[in-house]
């Protein structure tokens, strides 16, 4: 039976935890406070430290709080991370997404810096500061940089916040031993979508979606063991997906998978969510990262890495690179599905939008069709916020069901 | 008997029709038996050659015939080639073939076209005493890296 207006705003007969009001998905001035609140709150991965293998090297990020960043690797090969800001006239210092550069010189005024964040040069210095102003005051802003999980760079623009292996916590405990090896980027792609980033998470926190890919339906949840997978949580919003067999060859014109990752099982595949929008995913032989910077409520830009081993030999790169398109290359089978539904989720919900419920009421004992990897997203979303997600403007008396 | 430019520039040509139409069996049919297509870009973020996709002709035809079961846009795209350069080894009976290409997409919704992907063919054409050039390799060498919410169909 379809729903006049006033049964479509009807509060769903779940406990609040269980749907959260659109607007969370649209709304501008919410998308400034998660910028402020979230993302320069959180540690964010950046970049891998095999994008930087070299002295000197640097690759820039676009921080999805809105500054611009340099991750650069020191004479001491040691990582840090800086704003890409010159402190003179506020200018972008590197321009390029990657390079080498012993000296950082601003494009506009020539000042420079070391790899240290130190100013080496103002040009014209004393004759235009006299003792007013010297390099000691011009330093880079420096962010706090880790490698880790993987060897990927994390930033925190936050100075007082935990420790990377405090945010993280038991989360990635499940990939400790799959990632023991020192591993190496092989593809890398971005795709901006109008959609809000929290619906991208959405889709990687919940498997229900499958019935959206014909590959995953065939080689998952036809087979045995795919409703006993279980979502586990853990503090500061991550959750994981325990793992069970692929059978790969159940989708037409699949080839052997051979090469495996080490210590998983053949066909395996394990997948944790990182707060608030990184995804790890290793399935047969690649490690799948997903990153996800928002530019709006309703802009979002993902980046997608595929890993393999540092030290794999040509035909078993040349193997993951295959298993990696198949069903994630930007002519995979199953990526362009899952980015379609949340560009169908970005049109439907967009900046203006009627209001509308969304559900995360499933229950499945926390198994693989249990919507909990979403409600746990959003209960930590909401204590960040210090808005609920059912009700983000306080507008509704909703008592506390837990 | 002479190898003759016309025809080749036609297969290129037809190649892009048949694609457009969604005519796949038409597409295949202008491959030789040992048809290999690839799609590579070059990724400045990682200083790496990636290959994107990499088909035999059966595999190719596996991956077209498995379409219907999947979700996918459906926007049109159109392709848009201009043949480079032809070069003719007669004693191998084949010609590399340099094409630039780009590829629009019109929406469903309303009609409106955009540039979706620019890159180049870089094809080997096989050559016999039939007048009929075949497709022997083709790899699509993509300067586009972004396709917003994707596309299922090679270029």
């Amino acid at each position: 039976m379809s729903r006049n207006a006033a049964q479509w705003r009807q509060k769903p007969k779940f406990p609040p935890s269980h749907f959260v009001d659109s607007r969370i998905y649209s709304d501008d001035a919410i998308f400034r406070d998660e910028q402020q609140k979230i993302f320069n709150a959180c540690w964010i991965i950046a970049c891998h430290e095999s994008e930087i293998p070299n002295a000197f090297d640097y690759r820039t990020f676009y921080h999805p709080g809105g500054t611009p960043l340099i991750v650069v690797r020191g004479e001491d090969m040691k990582v840090r991370c800086f704003y890409n800001v010159c402190p003179h006239r506020g200018n972008t210092l590197l321009y390029d997404p990657v390079g080498n550069a012993k000296r950082i010189t601003c494009i506009f005024h020539s000042w420079s810096f070391d790899t240290m964040g130190n100013c080496v040069d103002i040009t014209r210095e004393e004759q235009g500061f006299q003792k007013r102003f010297c390099k000691a005051d011009a330093g880079l802003r420096e962010v706090r940089a880790e490698i880790g999980f993987g060897g990927f760079a994390w930033v925190n623009i936050d100075d007082n916040a935990c420790t990377l292996k405090e945010y993280i916590g038991d989360a990635l405990d499940m990939l400790e031993e799959h990632m023991s090896m020192p591993l190496e980027v092989f593809h890398y792609h971005k795709a901006i979508v109008n959609t809000n980033y929290k619906l991208w998470h959405d889709t990687n926190s919940e498997f229900y979606h499958d019935y959206m890919h014909y590959f995953n339906r065939v080689t998952g949840m036809l087979q045995p063991g795919y409703f006993d997978r279980k979502y586990t949580a853990y503090p500061n919003g991550h959750a994981s997906v325990g793992s069970m067999q692929i059978k790969y060859d159940a989708y037409e014109g699949s080839q052997v998978r051979g090469v495996g990752w080490p210590g998983l099982a053949p066909g395996g595949w394990i997948l944790i969510d990182i707060f608030p929008a990184m995804t790890y995913n290793l399935r047969t032989s690649v490690l799948r990262m997903d990153t996800s910077i928002p530019l709006g409520p309703n802009k979002l830009v993902i980046e997608f890495r595929g890993l393999g081993l540092k030290s794999d030999t040509a035909q078993q790169r040349a193997e993951r690179i295959r298993d990696h398109n198949t069903i994630w290359g930007p002519f995979g089978r199953n990526l362009h599905e899952d980015l379609l539904g949340v560009h169908g989720q970005g049109r439907a919900m967009h900046p203006g939008s009627e209001p509308a419920w969304v559900l995360h009421g499933r229950e499945e004992n926390m198994t693989i069709h249990d919507e909990g990897g979403m409600r746990h997203f959003y209960a930590e979303w909401s204590r960040r916020m210090g808005r609920n997600a059912y009700d983000p403007y306080g507008e509704k008396k909703i008592s506390a069901v837990a | 008997m002479q190898p003759d430019r016309t025809a080749i520039e036609e297969l290129i040509y037809r190649s892009c029709l048949a694609l457009d139409e969604k005519n796949f069996k038409a597409y295949l049919d202008l491959c030789d038996g040992d048809f290999h297509y690839s799609i590579t870009a070059h990724s400045p973020e990682i200083r790496k050659d990636m290959i994107w996709l990499d088909h035999d002709k059966q595999s190719m035809q596996t991956l077209l015939g498995n379409l219907p079961r999947h979700n996918s846009d459906h926007s049109p795209l159109t392709r848009h080639a201009t043949v480079y350069t032809v070069d003719i080894d007669t004693t191998k009976l084949q010609a590399d073939v340099v094409t630039a290409l780009q590829v629009f997409k019109t929406t469903l919704d309303g009609g409106a076209t955009e540039l979706f992907a620019v890159g180049r063919y870089l094809d080997s054409v096989k050559l016999d005493d039939s007048g009929h050039p075949k497709l022997l390799k083709r790899v699509v060498r993509l300067d586009t890296r972004q396709f917003g919410f994707g596309y299922h169909i090679p270029f």
